[in-house]
């Protein structure tokens, strides 16, 4: 197993893919958070508003360690790379498992970077307008933390559904999708999941980061709820690559 | 160890029967849907011989390749390699090495990086890897992306990975494709040496002149069914060519 991982981690590596997304996740985190910290200065000055926008790293981060993860198996079946990795290891599933454990360093990785670099500029910027921040260096710490495991678990997420879906661009769009527009739609007024909404899986990612305290789930609730999806989707992708045939 | 030959000089299993078979498909049957790609086909071939596995585009080459390699499941039989389902070997890598696709790489990621990954899983000394390069010639642009390959460097490249395990088998589906002439000439020189040392090649191909010029046996299928199996020169003795045996036997199942 140690070489797999070794041999996934080169894979991750040996390419500008994952350096691209990383590089596309840094400037979305900036614009988000300098947009977010546009708002009224009176709304920015609750203790909520504030987490929101420090929070945009958790959001960003989660979403492009899914994105990664899922890039890490779909793209090996678009390139067709994915024919003599399985030559290679023809137990397919400790392939999967091997990307899903890659993948969980590096989202981790992706995670905490979002998260930090959201939680430093944030404040500053916060400061520079002359706002009372009112998070303290717990608040920070949850911020940073529960981004990089929300992002860890979301990064396992993504080579799960994308073993599933196979298909790269549709299993993108998808990722995008959900964690975009579907969940908010779903959790909005308009569908009104309501109460169920904080149990969606982006919504236990937040969760996770101290975001949005009385409406989503208690950090560590929201942690061992993302952990189960997590468990969920990397079982059913092991499973179905296990099974298929290799297009 | 000596290897028995016989009087053309190719090795000859031996007698006692103890060595199985390279490779053995016995009644192997795919179906997709409706569709049977492969029906009811048996062959199997010995040690240091290179084989030749023709028959018309979507006669069911590809797919049987897939099924004996373990990248899809038969509907019904048995494909295997050295007596066993290709799933179930101890160290695949180091006893068959196969090109289903001679496009099978990251346009971004160099040509020594894509054979370290499979090296590294296959836990094959990084040596090896500048071994193979040097085996195909592409040392000088083993650093570069793959995007700025020729096809002839690609098809090489997938060669090289086929070989990072020294395999005794080599399986490669139309590996002449888009290829120019030195590159036949140099994949048809490469393939008899490799037989030579005792070890075995299947090769696919819907190219029958040009297969005939590099393979020992043959194995012809027609829309998933056996047609033919022999040696060579035996089918196209009297002055017959491969392309008069093929459809001549085409002809006479349909």
């Amino acid at each position: 197993m140690k070489a797999l991982l070794r041999a996934e981690l080169l894979k991750q590596g040996s390419t500008r893919t994952g350096l691209g997304l990383f590089a596309a996740m840094l400037g979305l985190v900036l614009l988000a958070v300098l947009l977010h910290s546009l708002l009224p200065a009176e709304d920015l000055a609750r203790r909520n508003s504030q987490l929101v926008v420090l929070g945009r790293g958790e959001f960003l981060g989660t979403l492009f360690a899914a994105l990664l993860g899922a890039l890490s198996i779909t793209s090996e079946i678009r390139h067709g790379t994915i024919r003599p990795t399985f030559l290679f290891t023809p137990r397919r599933g400790r392939v999967v498992a091997a990307k899903v454990s890659v993948s969980i360093l590096i989202g981790a990785g992706f995670g905490l970077v979002a998260g930090a670099v959201a939680a430093a500029v944030g404040t500053a910027a916060l400061r520079t307008r002359g706002i009372d921040v009112r998070l303290d260096g717990g608040d920070d710490a949850l911020l940073v933390l529960g981004a990089g495991a929300a992002g860890a678990l979301w990064a396992a997420i993504g080579v799960g559904v994308g073993a599933l879906v196979r298909h790269q661009v549709p299993t993108m769009i998808g990722i995008c999708a959900w964690l975009l527009f579907v969940e908010g739609l779903l959790a909005g007024d308009l569908v009104g999941l309501g109460e169920v909404g904080r149990y969606l899986p982006g919504a236990a990612a937040a969760a996770i980061s101290g975001q949005e305290p009385g409406t989503l789930l208690a950090p560590a609730a929201g942690l061992v709820l993302l952990a189960l999806y997590a468990a969920v989707a990397a079982l059913a992708g092991w499973f179905a690559t296990s099974r298929r045939d290799v297009v | 160890m000596a290897k028995r030959v016989d009087e053309r000089g190719a090795p000859v299993p031996p007698e006692d029967g103890a060595r199985d078979p390279v490779v053995t498909v016995r009644s192997l049957t795919k179906r997709f849907g409706e569709l049977v790609a492969v029906d009811d086909l048996t062959f199997s071939l010995h040690s240091g011989t290179v084989t030749g596995f023709l028959g018309p585009n979507g006669a069911g080459k590809t797919t049987t390749l897939r099924l004996l390699l373990g990248l899809a499941e038969p509907s019904t039989g048995d494909a295997l390699v050295f007596g066993r389902r290709y799933r179930e070997l101890n160290d695949p890598a180091r006893r068959v090495g196969a090109v289903l696709e001679s496009s099978d790489f990251h346009p971004g990621r160099s040509g020594r990086h894509h054979l370290r990954a499979l090296a590294l899983a296959a836990e094959i000394p990084p040596a090896r890897v500048e071994e193979v390069l040097a085996l195909v010639e592409l040392e000088a642009a083993a650093g570069r992306r793959v995007r700025t390959y020729s096809l002839g460097m690609r098809q090489r490249l997938s060669l090289a990975g086929a070989l990072l395990g020294d395999p005794e088998l080599l399986v490669l589906d139309e590996p002449a494709n888009g290829l120019d002439p030195a590159g036949v000439h140099w994949l048809r020189r490469f393939l008899r040496l490799f037989a030579e040392q005792g070890r075995t090649v299947l090769v696919s191909s819907h190219m029958l002149a040009e297969a005939a010029l590099t393979v020992d046996d043959v194995v012809i299928i027609d829309r998933g069914r056996w047609v033919a199996a022999g040696r060579l020169d035996e089918l196209t003795e009297h002055g017959r060519t491969l392309e008069d045996v093929f459809l001549e036997l085409t002809g006479a199942v349909s």
